[in-house]
């Protein structure tokens, strides 16, 4: 059991650390490759919880994570950097060592909240969910700090990935509601795929000031 | 007159209650001969002019809060829609008043007694009736609509906002009462008879001049009404009989001259096309009767011996004077300093009558339209001319009026002990013609020694041109000259440099910007991009998160 917790906790952190570099980085190409580390740790994270817990359905979303974000997201995001030609892409919108102590602040809260809030449940699940929290969190800043519409993308998938996280880690979940999850992603990402075309099409570039402009002056 | 009547309508389970006691019967006679006026003034074929004179009726004869509050805003809504036909800004600005005055009635009579429901009744009944420091829309909305609606809504729609405040101060709310409260009234009442009356002597408009001179005799019967409350709560049973009678002969006799001087400034709108004082004059040669009639409106605004108005305002300085001998020394100066300012509203209000029948109806026509002026139709005239007649007992035997009144005061103050009012005019009116016929005698007699000549006065005419060898009658002074030495030693203090009234300074100014940077502020977030959106809710998440966390921590 304690080789449980060990493990369980390990990964957790993994994927915590990845969302932490994500904020980090600012190269496209580094991006997607954390979100794919971050989404393998997840689907081994799931598998593990679906042997502690007896749970089939827990390996099941283990299976779904390798096989849609583990492989065939990353490989979309990285054909999207490729037909967009935006391997050397670098983009600086807030400084870095400013949102890697507002990260570091979003932890910490995240901490603060959960664990005082749910001294009640199992242990598994506090460090858990103040880990899947945190997750959460520093995937919205990560949207809201970057002005490419891709490193926005990225950070929405992160943040899905912390749900995911929580969600294995709660025993009882049912199944539907992950597999649903993964389902909208997949129709999400579709659908921004799109758009970024479009954005290309009129832009000639993945930055959103363009379109933000037209947003001040338009209406 | 105990007995409720219950309606099938209204409340489920509960229905509509009517109950008529002393005081409602009181109102409703103020009301009655009013809209027995205006109707035959012309707006008899109204329908929303009926539909407003239900409202008032309604709220009057109301048994129980709901149905007090239907009537209402029966009554406000309707003459919304009567305001609407003059014009549009004031109608909006009357409508919002409304609508705040509901705002705060409707919770204060759901409230327990309480000072919170007695703060929330005085603020929506002010609104209102026009008491300072929430009139300033008053002067603007009343002249709009046609002069009936306009006599009604001065003479009657004040008055119903005044019972609301009379029947909650004196009779829902008595368990609660404080001596403040009635403080509250006598400041307000204080600031509305300054600025109207100082307004009313400014104004060149004749119905906004009437609208404000409105708001000033709001003011005296709120300074009666605060004396009388703040008496009953100090237990002075003597004063608080005083004071309740001058607040009621005073809304009794404000309801008779206002509704007349209204018609009458209708009528002149009618016969000439403008209520403007700068343009009229001379009208007294065109519409005698009509002027005839207007004197002695004015003469009641005035508050003139002999007038309707005079007795209400003895019996008002009386109540101040003697309320000035109780309390600490705080309540000693500041009624003092009340005395003053109602000295002063006195005399500006004078001023106004005098401004009113010298300027408009004396002297020689400023136009060709008051030159061509013939006499008032004969509906207003009736109208006016009831007023008139009973405005007679008010004037000439105000003490047996307010002996008839008296059931009205023991309701509302059971423990009062009232001194009926021994001032009869009619040995004063021979005491005065009989000093007039001395003086005059004795003047005649032994004042001219010798005779002097001297240059006629032209009645204040310039050299007459050759064009108009009769004078141009231009060179009059007009109702803006006439007001110039008010303006320069009063006014200036106290409406300011450009004469405008303090409310809109002070009260309407503000909530405007405040107002503007409202909706600046909406703007702004409304063009906020996709990004400042999502930035902005996610703070408040991270914010909620951190309040969250520090509550359970801590």
């Amino acid at each position: 059991m304690n080789l449980t917790f060990s493990l369980a906790h390990l990964m957790g952190g993994l994927i915590l650390l990845c969302a932490f570099l994500l904020l980090s980085q600012r190269r496209l190409a580094a991006m997607i490759t954390l979100y794919q580390v971050q989404a393998l740790t997840l689907s081994a994270a799931a598998v593990w919880q679906g042997f502690a817990q007896h749970e089939v359905n827990l390996y099941l979303t283990g299976i779904i994570t390798l096989a849609l974000k583990g492989v065939l997201l990353p490989i979309a995001l990285r054909q999207i950097v490729l037909r967009f030609n935006l391997t050397r892409a670098v983009e600086s919108t807030m400084p870095m060592a400013l949102s890697m102590m507002l990260g570091t602040g979003l932890i910490g809260i995240a901490v603060l909240v959960v664990l005082p809030s749910t001294m009640s449940a199992v242990s598994l699940t506090r460090e858990d969910l103040a880990i899947a929290l945190s997750v959460v969190l520093l995937g919205l800043l990560v949207m809201t700090a970057r002005r490419s519409a891709l490193a926005q993308i990225i950070g929405f998938l992160s943040t899905e990935n912390g749900l995911v996280l929580a969600a294995i880690g709660m025993p009882g979940m049912p199944f539907v509601a992950e597999f649903s999850v993964a389902l909208l992603v997949l129709l999400a990402f579709l659908v921004v795929g799109i758009f970024l075309l479009r954005i290309r099409e009129h832009f000639d570039t993945l930055d959103i000031t363009g379109i933000e402009d037209i947003e001040r002056r338009g209406r | 007159m105990t007995d409720n009547v219950t309606l099938m309508v209204g409340l489920p389970g509960q229905g509509m209650h009517l109950h008529l006691d002393a005081l409602s019967l009181l109102f409703l006679c103020i009301l009655a001969p009013q809209v027995l006026a205006s109707a035959v003034a012309g707006m008899r074929f109204s329908v929303t002019f009926w539909v407003f004179v239900f409202g008032m009726v309604l709220a009057l004869a109301a048994g129980d809060a709901f149905t007090l509050i239907f009537g209402f805003e029966l009554m406000s809504a309707a003459s919304w829609l009567l305001v609407l036909r003059g014009d549009q800004r004031p109608a909006t600005l009357y409508i919002t008043i409304a609508i705040f005055s509901s705002a705060c009635l409707i919770p204060a009579v759901f409230l327990p007694a309480s000072s919170i429901a007695f703060v929330l009744i005085a603020l929506g009944t002010g609104a209102k009736a026009g008491l300072a420091p929430l009139h300033s829309w008053l002067p603007k909305a009343h002249p709009a609509p046609p002069a009936g609606v306009s006599a009604l809504m001065s003479g009657g729609m004040v008055k119903i906002a005044l019972y609301v405040l009379i029947r909650y101060a004196f009779i829902v709310l008595t368990g609660a009462a404080q001596p403040w409260w009635g403080v509250v009234l006598i400041v307000a009442g204080i600031a509305s008879v300054v600025i109207g009356a100082l307004r009313a002597m400014l104004e060149t408009e004749m119905k906004t001049m009437l609208a404000c001179s409105t708001v000033e005799h709001v003011g005296l019967i709120a300074v009666g009404l605060g004396i009388a409350l703040r008496a009953k709560a100090m237990g002075d049973p003597a004063l608080t009989a005083v004071a309740l009678q001058a607040a009621l002969l005073c809304a009794v006799a404000h309801g008779l001259f206002k509704p007349l001087l209204f018609l009458g400034a209708g009528e002149v709108k009618h016969a000439t096309g403008t209520t403007s004082l700068n343009w009229l004059g001379g009208l007294m040669r065109g519409q005698p009767r009509l002027g005839a009639l207007m004197l002695l409106g004015a003469a009641g605004m005035a508050a003139l011996p002999l007038g309707p108005g005079f007795a209400p305002e003895f019996l008002l300085l009386h109540a101040v004077i003697a309320a000035a001998a109780t309390g600490g020394i705080l309540a000693r100066i500041g009624f003092t300093f009340a005395l003053a300012a109602l000295g002063l509203g006195a005399a500006l209000a004078l001023g106004a009558a005098v401004r009113l029948i010298g300027i408009g109806f004396l002297g020689r026509p400023r136009s060709l339209h008051a030159a061509s002026a013939e006499d008032a139709r004969r509906g207003p005239l009736f109208g006016m001319g009831l007023l008139a007649v009973l405005m007679l007992p008010v004037a000439l035997v105000p003490g047996q009026v307010l002996a008839a009144m008296m059931p009205v005061v023991t309701l509302l103050a059971p423990q009062a002990e009232i001194h009926l009012l021994s001032y009869t005019p009619l040995p004063l009116i021979l005491l005065a013609f009989l000093i007039a016929t001395a003086t005059g005698f004795i003047l005649h007699r032994w004042g001219v020694r010798g005779t002097r000549e001297a240059a006629p006065w032209n009645g204040g005419f310039g050299r007459a041109p050759v064009w108009l060898p009769f004078g141009d009658p231009t060179t009059q002074p007009s109702a803006t000259g006439f007001a110039e030495p008010v303006t320069r030693a009063i006014a200036r203090g106290i409406l300011g440099k450009h004469g405008t009234d303090p409310a809109e300074t002070y009260l309407v100014a503000p909530l405007q910007r405040l107002h503007l940077r409202g909706v600046r502020l909406a703007e702004r977030i409304r063009r906020a991009t996709i990004r400042q959106r999502l930035g902005v809710v996610f703070a408040a998440l991270v914010m909620f998160l951190l309040a969250l966390g520090l509550a359970e921590g801590g």
